[in-house]
């Protein structure tokens, strides 16, 4: 009996890096690291499913030119919500700052008409 | 950004930061590790490459937002599924009809199956095997047996069977699947 044979099912896919998958795209790698490639291909759905789309890319050198935009898009995203998460703070921080400022106002304003009331009560 | 800077972090310790301080930030570093598997998903189902780099962008927000709502466990099998999930519901909206969508369950069955049979006996399930691998068209087991046992690639065992590479890939998938069938049958009735 051949222990290869549980390689069927055996479903650990160690990851394949994305380097390994353009290599094997391009046809560049050894017959043995081919065989390596697909048999994880083989273990994994998201794999397989990228694999066979990424093939269909008319030009392979187009893939990385595409993966960098979608990424600087990905980035830029991030920035504007971080960006705007932080604006909607500040504003929510003026907004504490105003109202301390009215209500140390006002507390002050009491106090001032009181000392005044009390002054024109004496005299 | 480089991404290299972060490649001894796990996807799970990424999710972890974000989880703790939720700062996207550790968000894109953990999605664009996928950006290219994404990629080639979409052009899979969307078989455009302006679809498909649309549908990215769509994933990316459609997840930033999702994991700002709930607990992620297995990052990869999810973001495969928001990913196809959206390629099958713009299919639908392209041809009008209702694909069948994964969920987080069938993800979920699958990784129970395999840990079931982990428990079982391995010579056991080797015995099986070798008498599943007898019960695959002639084809299938040709192609099984020089990729698993041969450790050919696609590319030997078109070249030595004269399938295309297609043929064999799919005599590879087929099988595979065909023997799990198989083996489980077999050792529920041992």
């Amino acid at each position: 009996m051949n222990k290869d044979l549980l390689n069927i099912l055996s479903n650990s896919s160690k990851d394949i890096d994305n380097q390994q998958l353009m290599d094997y795209l391009a046809g560049k790698l050894s017959d043995e690291e081919k065989h390596q490639v697909e048999l994880q291909l083989l273990n994994s759905d998201f794999m397989n499913d990228a694999a066979e789309g990424l093939e269909t890319v008319k030009d392979k050198k187009d893939i990385n030119v595409f993966v960098d935009q979608l990424n600087r898009e990905l980035h830029k995203k991030l920035l504007r919500k971080k960006q705007k998460k932080q604006k909607r703070k500040l504003l929510q921080q003026r907004w504490v700052y105003a109202a301390v400022i009215i209500i140390l106002a006002i507390v002050i304003a009491t106090w001032l008409m009181i000392v005044k009331y009390q002054a024109l009560k004496t005299k | 950004m480089n991404p290299d800077r972060y490649q001894h972090i796990s996807d799970n310790t990424l999710l972890e930061k974000f989880y703790a301080d939720k700062d996207n930030h550790w968000l894109g570093i953990l999605l664009q590790r996928y950006t290219m598997l994404l990629l080639g998903v979409c052009m899979k189902y969307l078989k455009n490459e302006d679809d498909a780099k649309d549908s990215v962008q769509q994933v990316f927000l459609k997840a930033i937002a999702e994991l700002h709502k709930y607990r992620v466990e297995y990052f990869k099998s999810w973001i495969y599924m928001v990913a196809k999930n959206h390629c099958l519901m713009k299919l639908r909206d392209r041809q009008g009809k209702a694909p069948a969508m994964l969920n987080e369950q069938t993800l979920v069955i699958e990784e129970e199956v395999l840990s079931a049979q982990a428990h079982l006996d391995k010579d056991r399930i080797l015995d099986a095997m070798t008498r599943a691998i007898e019960e695959l068209n002639k084809e299938q087991k040709q192609c099984v047996t020089l990729f698993y046992l041969d450790k050919k690639s696609y590319t030997q065992i078109a070249e030595a069977t004269g399938y295309s590479m297609m043929q064999v890939k799919s005599y590879i998938q087929n099988g595979k699947r065909n023997l799990k069938i198989v083996v489980e049958r077999l050792i529920k009735q041992q």
